[in-house]
């Protein structure tokens, strides 16, 4: 049974390494960081308690909003979409991202007190 | 502004909509008062004005110091100098042309309304020829330039001294324009908001001009009483000027035309008895002084209570400046009646009817005042004394469980013989030795007897069952008595079962501090302790090192980087953003960050734009 799954995962590593381009594989280790940074900020709130709720909340929600905005960018820079967003182009995928990103840290920086 | 009674406008609200009466006037302590202050001693030539020609309309070695002050190159000076000397009989102010002159010129429409004023009553004053129609084109120029209140009166003022055949017309009219420019308050006062001196001075100049054409002055009833009100509201004065116009007004008001407001007082409370038969008033106008030659009668009087009508159509007679009625010739009862009385005799007269509140009081006696003590179960027969008053019960009652203590008696009217039922009949219980009191009512049964029972057994409550001798009282108060009766019948001995020890009687802890409330702080949060907080701190960035080491083996680099002034002022324009939101953090509010966004933001989106488009491009070149 884990034979399986270790098999899985080292074909999907396999494939994953070899088929995706490399832009792509710069966007994922940033989705990564940004995984790693939220879920490290979930849990010293487990550990610690909610003291200053208002800057958890702001710092885990920074995480959860540029991990989806770097979701969107991802899939609207994809090669293999591009018939999907016809109209879009990776510039101007990039620059909905900034702009995005802009409006989240303004909302952010105000909450996080 | 000056103070407004709130009291009197609240009580006129909600009066409801009667017919006005003056609430002010100026009364005789008032007008002493007027006139010690006109009365003292002056310094100048416009001090000497006020004061003397002030007192003069109030009915009080001046010559000599208006010819020794005169300085006859001024209108001002000339004018105080010439309104003084009319006042005083056989004081003659020397006139030359170039005075004559001066004040000539002083008529034109470049001098201000003051001076216009000044300069015609001087000249008027003074027996000088002049044209009426110069200067009445010199106002009606003026007013257009000058609208406030105090010029609109100044041009009033002097239209009254121009020759009666004259065009006044159009002047007359600003009287109207004025009226409309009051301000009514609580329906009670109407004054302008320039103040006192500005609303007499307006009341005195109306009515002058009014008289002077022979024309009434566009002033409703209701208003001129208002005007009284405001005007005579204030007791005490601020300035000589401030006085004068008071002076002025009153004069007008009493004796102008048109319009005379009465003013109806009653000499001493308005209550009429056996002994004291007689209602009187006074009837007299704004500066009390009684208007003799007038015909009082009581239109009609009813019982407040009964709305019965009593009275109507009763004169009243004049007995030396004060007008008299005997109203206990009618026997009423006595009790509260609300007569309308009419003043009539002189068309003049404004707000003449009036309403008034009488009572009548009497005098009371307690009769047929039987005790008795009464046995529950009517085994003993009950032995009834009979008190008289103002003595005191000879032997003292004495009433246990089984019995009861009863009261009768009847309260009458000593000059009718009518029964009475006072407000207030209370029976009242002192024991002296404690000091407690208890405080019962009696209470009249339908034939007008009072009747009062103190069951012992059921009021032990009331008593604490405190068992000893307590003084009876009966007290009989009420608004229309003369004589309130505080009567110690005599001394009854009540007896409680289950008595407890006497206690001393505790005042109510009422007014004891109270325990104090210490105020509870809230408890700031528990926080981690500081290293817990740097650990994860520390934790946190270390992901971002992660993504850098990441970026390094996937061969993310910059060399494609064009130098070009839209790439550089790109990347500056966004770490200045994130610059921003760093300083926003620590020091600025949402609004400032968003002025300071916008500018940059701006300018980053022109760059960017600029910058991807190049980048597109160069993309789509190389496909």
């Amino acid at each position: 049974m884990s034979n399986s799954v270790i098999s899985v995962i080292s074909r999907f590593l396999e494939e994953y390494t070899s088929t995706t381009p490399t832009k792509l594989k710069v966007v994922d280790s940033y989705l990564l960081y940004i995984l790693l940074t939220g879920a490290l900020q979930f849990l010293y709130c487990l550990l610690v308690g909610t003291f200053p709720f208002n800057s958890f909340l702001s710092g885990f929600i920074s995480c959860v909003g540029s991990f989806i905005l770097a979701v969107c960018l991802r899939i609207q820079i994809n090669p293999q979409n591009k018939g999907d967003f016809l109209s879009i182009s990776p510039e101007r995928a990039f620059a909905d991202f900034l702009f995005a990103h802009t409006v989240l840290h303004l909302v952010v920086m105000n909450f996080i007190g | 502004c000056y103070n407004v009674p709130l009291r009197a406008c609240l009580f006129l609200a909600l009066a409801g909509a009667q017919a006005l009466t003056p609430s002010h006037h100026l009364s005789l302590s008032d007008v002493a008062r007027l006139q010690s202050l006109l009365s003292q001693p002056f310094t100048d030539l416009e001090s000497a004005y006020y004061s003397v020609v002030g007192l003069t309309k109030l009915g009080a070695e001046v010559c000599h110091f208006l010819k020794s002050e005169l300085d006859p190159a001024s209108v001002d000076s000339l004018f105080f100098a010439v309104e003084t000397s009319q006042a005083i009989s056989g004081c003659e102010i020397p006139v030359s042309n170039e005075t004559r002159d001066i004040l000539l010129a002083a008529v034109s429409e470049d001098s201000t309304m003051g001076q216009i004023h000044r300069a015609v009553s001087a000249l008027g004053s003074l027996g000088l020829p002049l044209a009426s129609q110069e200067v009445i084109g010199a106002l009606t120029a003026r007013i257009e330039k000058e609208d406030n209140v105090m010029a609109i009166t100044s041009a009033l003022l002097a239209a009254s001294r121009l020759s009666q055949q004259a065009e006044l017309g159009g002047i007359l009219e600003e009287i109207e324009d004025l009226t409309a420019r009051l301000d009514d308050l609580g329906g009670m006062y109407l004054q302008f908001e320039e103040g006192l001196e500005a609303t007499a001075m307006f009341v005195t100049a109306a009515y002058s001009l009014s008289d002077h054409v022979g024309v009434e002055p566009p002033l409703k009833e209701d208003q001129v009483i208002q005007l009284v009100n405001s005007i005579f509201s204030k007791k005490s004065w601020d300035s000589l000027a401030e006085a004068f116009s008071v002076a002025s007004a009153a004069a007008a008001l009493s004796s102008n035309q048109f319009h005379v407001p009465v003013v109806v007082r009653t000499h001493g409370p308005a209550t009429v008895s056996h002994s004291q038969p007689t209602l009187q008033l006074l009837v007299t106008d704004v500066m009390s002084q009684p208007l003799t030659s007038a015909n009082v009668l009581v239109e009609s009087a009813n019982a407040a209570s009964s709305k019965s009508s009593i009275l109507s159509q009763a004169p009243f007679t004049l007995n030396d400046g004060i007008f008299e009625f005997n109203f206990m010739s009618s026997q009423p009862a006595s009790g509260y009646y609300q007569f309308t009385i009419a003043v009539t005799g002189d068309k003049r007269l404004v707000a003449n009817q009036v309403e008034l509140k009488v009572k009548v009081s009497t005098e009371v006696a307690v009769t047929n005042m039987d005790l008795s003590v009464v046995d529950k179960d009517q085994s003993i027969g009950t032995k009834t004394t009979r008190v008289d008053y103002p003595s005191k019960a000879k032997s003292s009652f004495v009433a246990d469980s089984h019995q009861y203590f009863a009261m009768a008696f009847q309260l009458v009217d000593v000059n009718t013989g009518v029964e009475l039922t006072p407000h207030q009949t209370f029976v009242r219980l002192h024991n002296q030795k404690t000091g407690q009191e208890v405080v019962f009512v009696a209470e009249p049964d339908s034939k007008n007897l009072y009747k009062f029972e103190l069951d012992t057994a059921e009021r032990k409550s009331e008593f604490d069952t405190i068992s000893g001798t307590y003084s009876l009282c009966l007290i009989v108060g009420d608004a229309t008595l003369e004589n309130p009766i505080l009567w110690n019948v005599a001394d009854v001995v009540l007896k409680f079962v289950d008595e407890e020890a006497p206690a001393t009687i505790q005042p109510k802890t009422l007014y004891v501090p109270k325990p104090e409330i210490q105020h509870l702080f809230r408890e700031p949060e528990k926080k981690p302790p500081t290293v817990v907080s740097n650990a994860f701190t520390a934790l946190v960035l270390f992901p971002f090192l992660l993504l850098l080491i990441l970026w390094f083996k996937l061969g993310a680099n910059i060399s494609n980087f064009r130098l070009s002034p839209s790439t550089v002022l790109f990347h500056v324009g966004h770490a200045a953003m994130l610059g921003l939101m760093y300083v926003y953090w620590t020091h600025l509010d949402m609004f400032q960050t968003l002025k300071y966004l916008a500018i940059i933001g701006g300018v980053t989106f022109l760059a960017g734009n600029r910058m991807l488009a190049q980048k597109a491009v160069k993309r789509c070149v190389s496909r």
